[in-house]
């Protein structure tokens, strides 16, 4: 859950069932290898709802955590892939009895994350600073070169700015006052005091704590949707909130990342009246912006294999 | 102009009425209820004065099972192809690229099925439909026997997805007709 930090763990590390927190009637995830894994493994995008701490003025572009709809859970859920943990009531059972082992168990592992994510950070700034010096040394030697040249030409009074830098630095090291010294005399402190970042836990339970036979929470209650929704993500559909083009889901043929939606999905219960203005309106929507409006619903009476579900397309016939 | 007409000097009824009035005769021995069969006649009507349908037929009995349909359904040839599914277009496109002439486009029959604006429909009512129809209308010229497979056969004749056109009449006599699928057929990119 509070893993985020750390980057450099895998998806592979990812293993099911996965928890699923409920926070205030939200299904959220909280880690980005949970949030990579489903979309890969199991078609579940969900909807990013985090604000961007470097960019906190805009949403256009949002981070974690990730809500899922209601459908995606139960899905995940009816799968053996994910569980529910009620965030408040986990919370309230385990806080208060953290204590002595475990607790420190629990500060050790939020503090190793801390270090390990600090240990990162640093040797990926180092991994820049060389590339950086890299390129700077190449610079040097070319510039050494092309002033050699240039000082026999004597009437070069104009020397591109470039040239200035380069002789600069040139000059710098020659007169050993390098304003960038490359070689810092090692500091006492950077060799013990690797200080770990503080992480924040998006949850106040440690991962390991949780539930170990997780008790099966009552399903998610879900729109009459579902056995659609269901439907089109057994034949690999992925399917993402539908309010853009007014109706329950946008159906992709792919990832969204990578296809546009081929369908406005609204599902509807077998005998559940569908007025015609709404088949038309939905089918005009749909052409207009290239896509299919599909309806479908669950026949109750159908005793037939499968899930049952029928399903239409809607067009306009261009007449 | 003046508001004085009496019953004896009405308008001519118009060709639709005529249309309506003809097929009284028809509507007695259906199993259907005649404003059914009004909407049936003037979708016809439409379909044949505005859009230029030929082979137009109303059909009341299902082809596949002889019961009674759900409701009158129509079936005709449009002057053109209704519907080109989007991958029979892209090897309708292959093969015109390949040898250069131009591939002819033969329309197909469609069904047509009434509604009305003010109506409410349900999924298992257009089951009842879709499951009483058979996927070409039928009276079909047998095309079935050509030696060589036309371009994008896949797609046509028998091996199409089940389709109708939902024509809708408006109290304006406006109608507009959508294509349904019966199941999950990908969308054109007109």
């Amino acid at each position: 859950m509070c893993r985020r930090a750390v980057m450099t763990q895998s998806i592979d590390s990812v293993s099911e069932p996965i928890p699923i927190s409920l926070v205030s009637g939200r299904y959220l995830l909280f880690d980005i290898n949970v949030v990579t894994y489903l979309r890969r493994t199991h078609n579940i995008c969900g909807v990013l709802i985090g604000g961007i701490p470097q960019a906190p003025q805009q949403n256009v572009f949002l981070g974690l955590p990730l809500e899922l709809i209601p459908e995606e859970v139960k899905l995940l859920v009816a799968k053996e892939a994910a569980y529910i943990v009620d965030d408040t009531a986990w919370h309230k059972e385990r806080f208060s009895t953290l204590q002595g082992e475990d607790r420190r168990k629990y500060l050790d592992s939020l503090r190793s994350e801390g270090l390990q994510a600090r240990k990162a950070t640093d040797a990926a700034a180092k991994e820049k600073t060389k590339k950086a010096l890299a390129k700077q040394a190449v610079l040097r030697a070319q510039n050494k070169s092309i002033s050699t040249e240039k000082s026999i030409d004597v009437e070069t009074t104009v020397t591109s700015s470039s040239e200035r830098v380069g002789k600069f630095f040139e000059d710098a090291s020659e007169s050993g006052e390098s304003l960038f010294n490359n070689e810092r005399p090692p500091s006492p402190e950077t060799s013990s005091a690797l200080n770990p970042y503080f992480v924040t836990p998006t949850t106040s339970y440690s991962p390991s704590s949780l539930p170990e036979n997780p008790l099966q929470h009552p399903d998610p209650p879900v729109s009459c949707s579902y056995p659609l929704f269901s439907h089109l993500h057994s034949r690999g559909y992925y399917i993402m909130p539908g309010l853009r083009f007014g109706g329950d889901y946008n159906v992709y043929p792919g990832d969204p990342l990578r296809f546009h939606s081929h369908f406005i999905a609204t599902g509807f219960e077998w005998d559940q009246e569908i007025p015609v203005l709404d088949l038309i309106g939905g089918g005009r929507l749909g052409t207009a912006v290239k896509k299919g409006f599909l309806i479908g619903g669950k026949d109750k009476e159908s005793e037939s294999e499968g899930d049952s579900v029928r399903t239409f397309c809607i067009e306009w016939a261009g007449m | 102009m003046t508001p004085s007409t009496t019953a004896t000097d009405l308008p001519l009824s118009s060709a639709l009425q005529d249309n309506i009035n003809d097929s009284k005769i028809t509507i007695e021995q259906s199993p259907h209820p005649a404003y059914l069969h009004h909407l049936a006649t003037q979708i016809l009507h439409d379909l044949q004065h505005q859009h230029d349908w030929t082979f137009l037929t109303i059909h009341k009995f299902s082809s596949l099972t002889n019961n009674p349909l759900p409701r009158p359904i129509i079936s005709g040839l449009p002057p053109r192809r209704a519907y080109i599914h989007p991958d029979e277009q892209i090897e309708i496109l292959k093969a015109e690229h390949e040898t250069g002439v131009s591939v002819k486009q033969e329309p197909e029959r469609e069904w047509v099925l009434p509604s009305q604006i003010q109506e409410t429909w349900s999924l298992a009512k257009f089951t009842l439909v879709f499951d009483a129809l058979d996927t070409v209308p039928p009276g079909d010229s047998g095309k079935e026997n050509e030696g060589e497979r036309s371009v994008g056969w896949k797609w046509q004749g028998k091996n199409r997805q089940k389709r109708l056109l939902l024509g809708t009449v408006h109290d304006d006599s406006t109608v507009v007709y959508y294509i349904m699928h019966d199941g999950i057929v990908k969308p054109r990119q007109n």
